[in-house]
């Protein structure tokens, strides 16, 4: 459908409800004078650091590294952009002033001090799972960072998007407050791992669809999604990955940011696992790992990964030797030099492409994403980084190598219109905000 | 065929006819030829050499013995210096490890400078010879005279004279003694040469002089050149490489670039590079990327519009008519011939345009120094860029000093020097030391490429199958004739021809009466500008002379190796004449009959494989370099593809120098042949080049190597070139290999799958 | 400003983020043994050393290798006596010599990850760097002499 179509009727929807909610009011909350950062444990603020980075609100919440948390990332949408805010502990343009209870009251129910309410590109959905007790600890770590002086940027929404009195409409529909509520049939450690994903760490605000008002369709909680011109892979069992997502391998993956079997966590994700998971401990991630691995039925599906591993060693040489093809020669001389790997184990130094999960979405977008924009010494495994072809390749040599990919290593249909979807990600990249 | 073009000029005041002196200097003694004070080039005269002693070709010898060797020829990977040195070294009776070179730089005391055409060692070889063995002579005479001994008793070995037990090195006779003498050209020539028995290094492996410093990154090429205070430089290159005239420059969008600092559309008034804009940076990256900015109006040349089916179908036109074109063989009785023949022959061969792609795309820095205007790059041909830079510049040639660098591959590319006048128009017009280094995109499209060609072949047999009669029409853009035209010779029609785009087509084959014409495509001339790439000619003259050696023996139902040998009979004008073809066609069959033996030429293949043959006389017919080879390969009838899984060569060079270099060479050459064969080729559109860049262009790399068997025949004869006689073998051997697989007959290069596939398609079962 | 180590000093150079690391490295720093072919990733003439891996220096920014190790052939071994220089030199590899950085930096490469190399190990990752002299087959000769020495402890 014409996104423009859509939006359009989102917005009449939104000015309906809007209509109707408008009553929907709620109060300020008086500033306070900013509490010193003695007046916090020092326990409690480390704690919360842990929490922040579990919450990945550094990677939102900062645009220039050298001030974090001051805000001003803009989030595109189809409905226009989003700035985050500055959190720092600044008087006047920060949540300096803001109290305790104005804190907690933001994460659980998306409104903010002055009573006016929070855009859900903030996730308060999945914040209000999290317990007050972490909520305490979160603001002792952001009350304590070093204030910044940084007014928050104007979104950039039209009318009458731009009203927030309309989130209270969209919260009515699709907006269900409440503290996580532990399964006692299920193990601490996989009640921890919920806790943590569907609260702080609000996995499925990328990996679930949305809905024609931006809310997560929770009939298809978890069935894949585009952020940011990615694609955030179904984590259900419709994922489509060589190799079944065990807890093991979500485990290394989370904490390393690479495994041998299905590659590397690039784009959006890397941030996550490098800057964000990487400060959880262990057994947190073990948690993380035992719920997804559950959600995806991977523990159960999982039964031994020898036969999708043979085949991508087998492909793994596919252009070695004397090659007329010349989709064929333009991998061997573009990628095989890295991607090549022997066996009899793949190895993550060497991305086997026939394992990675990029050649077997539905669309080639993270895929073309790597190949335009490479993969960062900071991304995916540290010591790996892989350069980006968008100076190096046309448009057409790209559709081609990428074509003779999925045609050679996964026996998968082959993509359509990948050409204009490489020009579109490539323009994407170069108007970033 | 008459003798022509450079190295013709060079020998006519060529070392050989030139006295020798032994000088003392600073640090020791040079030794050297006595310039001649007659022409150079065949237009150019030499200045009037300034000093006393400026020897076109001299070695020194300091007070430790160690000797250095200047060296005019240009590096690019034959490591040419490695052998030319040492063929001094041989008869000085030096160490190996005692051995430098020196690479130097334009100033006309070398007289003519040029790389190419495989003629390095073949041109020095005497004089080289002789210049080391008149300093062993002096050596010896004057060691004698320190021991106070006869010169008669002593012998030099080593860097030393030894009479008896008792020896004085090189050093200290240089340090001690008085080597000052002049050696006229009858002493010289009458000089006393090693037999070939006595030779300690040449035959012999050493280690090539200039390999360590391409394996640790120091060896410094053309685009390693710098000076303070440089800018960079990049063209907005023309639609077309001719004719394009700059109308308007608009570089608003580039001043947004950092770093941009100018656009400037060149005036060159040696016409090479018309319609050049030059965008100037201070950074190669800020030129690249303000250039890709700049915008351009030209008018185009008519050339715009050109395609390379229009060049070939030119060139058809041109075979076509009869009158026209050069008769480079014209044997009388060869119309008689034809009409008396019991059956006859007739086939077109073509072949599509090759790129260089020497590795390090051109490259220049220029500037103006203490009234000399100084050119850094690397350079195969100094001599003939030289005037066009003078008139380009408008100043004398004298003026002008071109510093050789190494040469990231040549192949030819380089023997055309014309990316030297833009970097040194624009540091001209800038005032300031200019670095230009051209994008891979532009260097391509800078490229003077190999032209496509047409041939068709005719041959005349009688009623029992003995071939009667041959005659050969090549049509293709000339380099020689758009670049030299003072280097083309007259054929016996009077019209001048470039005999590099010909050569190959005057083959030793006995073929009854015979004529060659080559015909000048002047649509290519004028819609590019061709260029002399690696073989240059033979690599489409021998493409269809040996593809139609197979089809005439097939037509006579005789094997392709029985037919070429019955016509390689060593008689008539293919008896062989010394000094360098002695044995003539003799020598050809010899290496014929052992690549086919080294071969395994009747082995059966499974069904699919199959063995192909030819051989050539290698670069020019003055000079041959005899060799053959058979490929082995394996079709795949569904897809077309070929796999080449052996070649066998076998070449004749006369005296191996340096074996391991030589093999070198071959073994480059001979994947050059197999690159060009299959993996190459590219497409004239719309008055460009279609491949710019490796996404398209694909030459051969690892893994498209097949196995490799190559031998030389033992031989004492004089040293030939080596740079591209397997070029020209490969080709050929591989297309009827393709025949003999699967009875598809390919008659275009580079043999493509759908080629193989359409001819597959209307071939007879085999 | 961007910081990096290279050949295990720390530089800090003043080129835009965006710009080539192989530009940087030759005209900023002044190594020049890393080689400019093709621009585009397709030759290897440019490969260096990041993080201990070979990359094409032509198409990686040198913003993105900020606080990466970064390795040249000047900076491969300190004598120029790395096994692979030694066996190149043995083997007579280099004819022009001009992709010959870049195929030491890979085949570095390919021998830390496959020590014993079979001849299609050598041929899948050094496919990737084209030697337009076809210096070929001494090359793969020499890599196999280099990984010998390697075993042998050699150095
Ligand atoms: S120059 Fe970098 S790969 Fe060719
Ligand atoms: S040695 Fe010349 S390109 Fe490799």
């Amino acid at each position: 459908m014409d996104k423009r179509l859509l939006a359009g009727l989102s917005m009449a929807g939104l000015l309906i409800l809007g209509g109707c909610v408008a009553l929907v009011w709620r109060p300020g909350i008086e500033p306070v004078p900013p509490p010193t950062a003695a007046s916090f444990a020092p326990a409690e603020v480390a704690r919360g650091q842990v929490l922040a980075a579990a919450g990945n609100c550094a990677v939102c919440h900062t645009s220039d590294p050298g001030h974090p948390y001051a805000g001003g990332v803009g989030f595109a949408s189809s409905f226009g952009t989003i700035y985050s805010t500055n959190i720092t502990p600044d008087a006047a343009t920060g949540i300096g002033r803001w109290s305790q209870a104005a804190f907690t009251r933001a994460m659980h129910e998306g409104v903010a001090r002055d009573g006016s309410h929070l855009f859900p590109a903030f996730p308060y959905d999945h914040f209000t799972k999290v317990s007050n007790g972490d909520l305490e600890a979160l603001y002792a770590f952001l009350m304590t960072q070093t204030p910044v002086v940084a007014t928050d940027r104007k979104n950039d929404l039209p009318f009458p998007l731009n009203i927030r009195a309309l989130q209270a409409g969209w919260k009515l529909l699709y907006f269900r407050p409440g503290r996580y509520v532990p399964d006692s049939a299920r193990s601490p450690s996989w009640n921890r791992g919920a806790y943590l994903g569907e609260g702080l760490a609000h996995c499925a605000a990328c990996h679930s669809p949305r809905n024609a008002l931006g809310a997560e369709d929770p009939r298809q909680a978890y069935g894949g999604a585009v952020v940011d011109g990615w694609i955030a892979p179904a984590l259900t069992d419709a994922n489509p990955s060589s190799q079944i997502w065990s807890e093991q391998e979500l485990f290394a993956y989370l904490r390393s940011g690479v495994t041998d079997a299905h590659g590397s966590a690039v784009g959006p994700m890397s941030s996550v696992v490098h800057e964000g998971l990487s400060a959880l401990p262990d057994g947190d991630i073990h948690a993380i790992a035992a719920y997804y691995a559950d959600l995806s039925q991977g523990t159960a599906r999982h039964v031994g990964n020898s036969a999708g591993i043979d085949r991508s060693i087998k492909t793994s040489d596919v252009g070695v030797g004397q090659v007329n093809d010349v989709d064929a020669r333009l991998y061997v001389a573009a990628c095989a030099a890295c991607h090549y790997s022997s066996g009899p184990d793949p190895t993550a130094q060497r991305p086997d492409l026939a394992l990675n999960s990029a050649l077997r979405l539905d669309q080639p977008t993270n895929l073309i994403q790597v190949v335009l924009h490479g993969v960062g010494a900071a991304e995916g495994d540290p010591l790996v980084m892989m350069p980006g072809f968008a100076g190096a390749l046309s448009d057409a040599d790209i559709t081609r190598l990428i074509a003779y990919l999925r045609r050679t290593r996964t026996g998968l249909p082959p993509w359509a219109d990948v050409e204009p979807q490489v020009a579109m990600i490539r323009k994407a990249r170069t108007q970033a905000p | 065929m008459k003798r022509f073009g450079p190295e013709r000029s060079e020998r006519s005041a060529g070392p050989s006819r030139r006295g020798f002196l032994i000088a003392a200097s600073g640090v020791g003694i040079m030794l050297g030829f006595i310039p001649a004070r007659l022409a150079v080039g065949a237009e150019r005269p030499l200045s009037e050499p300034q000093a006393l002693f400026e020897p076109t070709i001299w070695y020194a010898i300091d007070r430790q013995g160690r000797v250095a060797v200047n060296i005019i020829r240009a590096e690019m990977g034959q490591h040419v210096g490695t052998a030319l040195a040492r063929i001094i070294a041989e008869e000085l009776e030096v160490d190996w490890d005692q051995v430098t070179i020196n690479h130097v730089d334009s100033d006309p005391k070398w007289g003519l400078m040029v790389t190419g055409g495989s003629w390095s060692v073949w041109q020095n070889f005497p004089a080289m010879s002789r210049a080391g063995a008149a300093g062993r002579l002096a050596l010896v005479a004057e060691g004698a005279k320190l021991l106070d001994v006869d010169p008669a008793t002593c012998i030099a070995r080593s860097g030393a004279v030894h009479a008896g037990t008792r020896a004085i090195t090189y050093g200290e006779i240089v340090t001690r003694g008085d080597l000052r003498r002049t050696f006229s050209v009858e002493q010289l020539q009458a000089m006393p040469i090693k037999p070939a028995a006595d030779r300690r290094l040449i035959g012999q492996d050493v280690a090539a002089l200039d390999i360590p410093s391409k394996t640790d990154g120091t060896a410094v090429y053309g685009i390693d050149a710098t000076v303070p205070g440089l800018v960079h430089a990049r063209p907005k290159l023309p639609p077309t490489r001719n004719d394009s005239k700059v109308v308007s420059i608009d570089d608003n969008a580039a001043r947004a670039v950092p770093g941009y600092i100018r656009s400037v559309a060149l005036e060159d008034p040696s016409g090479t590079v018309p319609g050049w804009v030059m965008v100037f940076a201070d950074s190669v990256t800020a030129a690249e990327r303000a250039t890709d900015l700049v915008k351009v109006v030209w008018t185009v040349g008519p050339s715009a519009k050109v395609s390379e089916k229009d060049i070939q179908d030119h060139a058809a036109r041109l075979i076509a008519d009869p009158k026209g074109g050069a008769l480079v063989v014209d044997d009388p009785g060869l119309d008689a011939a034809f009409q008396a023949a019991g059956s006859t022959l007739e086939r077109t061969y073509t072949t599509s345009s090759a790129m260089h792609f020497q590795m390090e795309p051109v490259n220049a820095l220029a500037f103006e120094k203490d009234g000399l205007f100084e050119i850094h790059t690397g350079n195969q041909w100094q001599s003939l860029i030289l005037p066009t830079l003078a008139k380009a510049l408008g100043r004398p040639e004298a003026t002008i000093i071109l510093r050789t660098y190494l040469l990231g591959g040549g192949f030819g590319r380089r023997l055309n020097g014309d990316y030297a006048v833009p970097a040194a128009l624009a540091a001209q017009t800038i005032g300031q030391p200019v670095k230009m280094v051209l994008t891979r995109a532009d260097d391509m499209r800078f490229d003077s490429f190999r032209s496509p060609s047409v041939q068709t072949l005719r041959m005349a047999f009688d009623g029992g199958g003995l071939v009667t009669a041959m005659d050969h029409h090549a049509a293709a853009g000339w380099p020689t004739e758009v670049m030299v035209p003072g280097f083309m010779p007259k054929a016996s029609n009077g019209v001048a021809y470039d005999p590099f785009a010909i050569s190959g087509a005057d083959h030793w084959y006995n073929v009854g009466a015979q004529r060659v014409r080559a015909l000048s495509n002047d649509l290519a001339n004028r819609s590019f500008r061709p260029g002399w790439l690696r073989s240059v000619g033979p690599g489409w003259t021998n493409w269809a002379v040996e593809s139609f050696m197979d089809e005439a023996a097939l037509a006579v139902g005789v094997d392709p190796l029985v037919f070429r040998l019955r016509m390689l009979d060593g008689t008539g004008r293919n008896a062989g004449s010394p000094p360098n073809a002695v044995g003539g066609a003799k020598r050809q069959a010899a290496v014929l009959a052992a690549v086919a033996q080294r071969a395994g030429w009747e082995t059966a293949l499974p069904a699919g494989s199959g063995l192909g043959i030819a051989t050539t006389f290698g670069q020019e017919r003055d000079m041959p370099t005899w060799v053959a080879c058979v490929a082995r390969v394996r079709v795949n009838r569904t897809t077309g593809d070929v796999v080449v899984e052996r070649l066998t060569l076998v070449a004749d060079a006369g005296t191996v120098v340096h074996p391991d270099g030589a093999l070198a060479q071959m073994e480059g050459a001979a994947l050059w042949g197999l690159s060009l064969a299959l993996h190459e080729g590219s497409e004239f559109s719309n008055g460009q080049i279609r491949d710019t860049n490796l996404n398209s262009y694909t030459p051969l790399r690892m893994g498209d190597v097949p196995d490799l068997d190559i031998a030389f025949i033992p031989s004492e004869e004089v040293p030939t070139g080596l740079g591209e006689p397997a070029t020209t073998v490969v080709g050929p051997a591989i297309g009827n290999a393709i025949f003999a697989a699967t009875g598809a007959r390919v008659r275009h290069l580079p043999i493509r799958p759908a080629a193989i596939l359409a001819a597959l398609a209307s071939a007879s079962p085999r | 400003m961007v910081s990096f180590q290279l050949n295990g000093r720390p530089v800090n150079v003043s080129a835009q983020p965006d710009t080539p690391l192989l530009w940087v490295i030759r005209d900023e720093i002044g190594l020049t043994g890393t080689k400019f072919g093709c621009g585009i990733g397709l030759c290897g003439a440019c490969t260096v050393h990041v993080q201990g891996r070979a990359v094409r220096s032509c198409i990686v920014s040198v913003g993105s290798v900020s606080g990466a190790a970064v390795i040249t052939i000047e900076g491969l071994d300190p004598d120029g006596k790395h096994p692979l220089q030694t066996a190149w030199i043995d083997r007579q590899v280099p004819q022009c010599g001009y992709c010959q950085s870049g195929q030491i930096m890979q085949a570095a490469t390919l021998l830390q990850d496959f020590p014993d190399p079979t001849p299609d190990d050598i041929t899948a990752v050094m496919n990737g760097n084209l030697c337009r002299c076809m210096a070929y087959i001494r090359i793969r000769a020499a890599i196999l002499l280099a990984a010998d020495m390697l075993r042998r402890g050699e150095r």
